[in-house]
């Protein structure tokens, strides 16, 4: 009976049924068959309302949606362009390093393409980059700045495995950076060799200009990482003054979103993704529970200790199934249902927790642009009316160096710890 | 009949609608507010605990918006399968499975929420403001309700469209 309400439940989940109603009825079911009464669910669901990270998730992500949709992207695009443009493939590092900006900030939701991708494609495209060059770029960027603060993923992941956030936004940043470093190479040796658009000399008063005119956005993260390893702020607090002085500063200083008109729908826009994760979180907390208390991880662990002998067999395995996952799970999904039984496994075979966190990340950072479902491959589908196929071969390049950027992570552990006490 | 489910759906979407600006308005106002009133050594004890429910209510109130835009996050493999090989009928029973699958879910959620709400209104007490726990737990049948009966809409429709056809 139990394996036939399993295979059921996992059967809803195959369809496409909503995670957190999935999550819902296999706690539900749990709880049933293990004789407790169902409204233990419902305790576990309300205890998220104690958790006092949890507003970092809406404001954060309301912060990033008020400057996908305010002129915050191109006064970036102008700054980066006046820094990097210059360079042999300056314009795809532009691209780069903005995406990497803006994902931080919008939590990989696919934001970053929608808002983005519509201003960097033409340029690109007039630098004289190949259209399967540009699409992946841009697919990949998508989801390239997930390992910087104050992204969602990071957050998320250090409250269902109950790592110090801080410590997390920390550890994050070396890594990310390196994989920017990685993708620039590539954008430099794809350069091409006869581009139609006017190459701009290094300005100085350019630089001056378009860093004036960016000033209170590029302070943003510069602000939210003082402020917390300043120890003025917390987390929590820093979520809270960004979101309000992105909206002062979107709304009354560049006047590029309206406060009665604009605001709303990015309010409806940003909290749909916020509901979204946070019922997942909700829902599964009652069956993450259960598994722990049936001692699950600790069943698995005995299992693979029969096949893995050391740490570093466990990160390859742990790499592959993460790959797998990633490329079948959506980052947000993955997070609350994979971490719980991982952290412990990985505990036992001597992975520093906050380095297990960056190996995850970077692994589903990875499963965004991952055939067959990898949801950044679909937005950009969407978003410039392409076959996802061809979208599988455009990505295919930056896939690869990507999964080397991930071994260089895994077995590197200082990268991701030299920060971290 | 129609008309009537479309009048509860859009009712629900409007609730939902309007609860968000209040929760985020909320959020934003009262953080900033504790971090000024921290600055002067000042601290209202329910702001944060007001907060925190906030956004509580929101993550009910965005999933009711998320269920209205398709939205919600899925492993949606079969239904992505069915979408590239234009199997249209397929996919249309699949979202039928799945709406009523939802649907039935939140039914049984619903009820052990209620549960759990009548336990605390008897064995809880007051949080801050003056609002029993027993209400603030209540945000757990509300929000599946709400979400419950756009699942249901959802389901009935598709029958209802097809019969127009």
């Amino acid at each position: 009976m139990g394996i036939l309400t399993g295979i059921g439940i996992f059967g809803l989940a195959i369809i496409g049924t909503p995670l957190f109603i999935v999550m819902g009825l296999a706690a539900l079911v749990a709880f049933t068959f293990a004789e407790v009464e169902v409204s233990a669910v419902a305790v576990e669901i309300y205890r998220i309302a104690a958790a006092p990270t949890l507003i970092t998730i809406p404001l954060f992500t309301f912060a990033g949606y008020v400057m996908a949709e305010s002129g915050t992207p191109k006064r970036l695009l102008r700054l980066a362009d006046a820094c990097f443009g210059w360079m042999p493939g300056g314009v795809a590092i532009v691209s780069l390093v903005i995406c990497a900006f803006f994902t931080a900030f919008t939590g990989a939701s696919g934001v970053t393409i929608i808002a983005l991708g519509g201003l960097l494609y033409p340029i690109l495209k007039d630098e004289g980059y190949s259209e399967k060059f540009n699409l992946g770029l841009i697919t990949t960027s998508g989801s390239l700045g997930l390992l910087f603060p104050p992204s969602l993923p990071i957050i998320l992941y250090g409250m269902v495995a109950k790592v110090d956030i801080d410590q997390l936004f920390k550890a994050g940043i070396v890594p990310g950076i390196l994989l920017i470093v990685i993708l620039s190479f590539w954008a430099i040796k794809n350069a091409p060799k006869n581009s139609t658009r006017v190459k701009k000399d290094f300005s100085v008063s350019e630089l001056w200009l378009s860093f004036k005119g960016a000033l209170p956005e590029v302070l943003l993260p510069v602000g939210i990482l003082t402020g917390i390893y300043g120890g003025y702020t917390t987390t929590t607090e820093a979520a809270s003054i960004t979101a309000f002085y992105v909206l002062i500063m979107e709304c009354f200083y560049y006047k590029d979103v309206k406060l009665f008109k604009d605001i709303p729908k990015i309010i409806l826009d940003s909290m749909s993704l916020v509901g979204g994760i946070l019922l997942i979180l909700c829902c599964a907390l009652g069956i993450t529970n259960y598994l722990v208390d049936e001692e699950i991880p600790m069943k698995i662990l005995a299992l693979m200790k029969e096949f893995l002998t050391n740490k570093y067999s466990f990160l390859l395995f742990l790499n592959i199934f993460l790959l797998i996952v990633g490329s079948l799970m959506d980052i947000f999904s993955a997070i609350i249902v994979v971490v719980p039984l991982i952290v412990p496994i990985a505990t036992e075979f001597g992975v520093h927790p906050v380095h297990l966190a960056i190996i995850f990340l970077t692994n589903l950072e990875i499963g965004y642009i991952t055939p067959p479902v990898g949801i950044n491959l679909f937005i950009s589908s969407f978003r410039f009316k392409r076959p996802v196929t061809e979208l599988y071969k455009a990505s295919f390049p930056f896939l690869l160096l990507l999964v080397l950027a991930l071994i260089v992570i895994t077995y590197v552990p200082e990268l991701s710890l030299m920060w971290v006490k | 009949m129609k008309i009537i489910l479309q009048k509860i759906d859009q009712g629900v979407e409007k609730i939902a609608e309007y609860g968000l600006y209040v929760c985020v308005v909320g959020m934003i106002i009262f953080s900033v507010l504790t971090i000024v009133f921290r600055w002067v050594n000042y601290n209202i004890l329910w702001f944060e605990p007001l907060v925190r429910h906030l956004v509580f209510l929101a993550a009910f109130l965005g999933g009711v918006l998320a269920t209205g835009r398709h939205t919600h996050i899925g492993i949606d493999i079969l239904g992505k399968f069915f979408e590239n090989k234009k199997m249209y009928d397929a996919q249309k029973w699949v979202e039928r499975v799945i709406s009523l699958a939802c649907t039935l879910t939140l039914i049984w959620l619903i009820k052990a929420s209620y549960n759990f709400m009548v336990i605390e209104f008897e064995y809880g007490k007051e949080e801050f403001l003056g609002i029993h726990s027993g209400f603030l737990v209540g945000i757990i049948p509300f929000g599946f309700l709400m979400i419950a009966i756009r699942f249901g809409f959802i389901f009935i429709d598709s029958f209802l469209k097809e019969e127009a056809k």
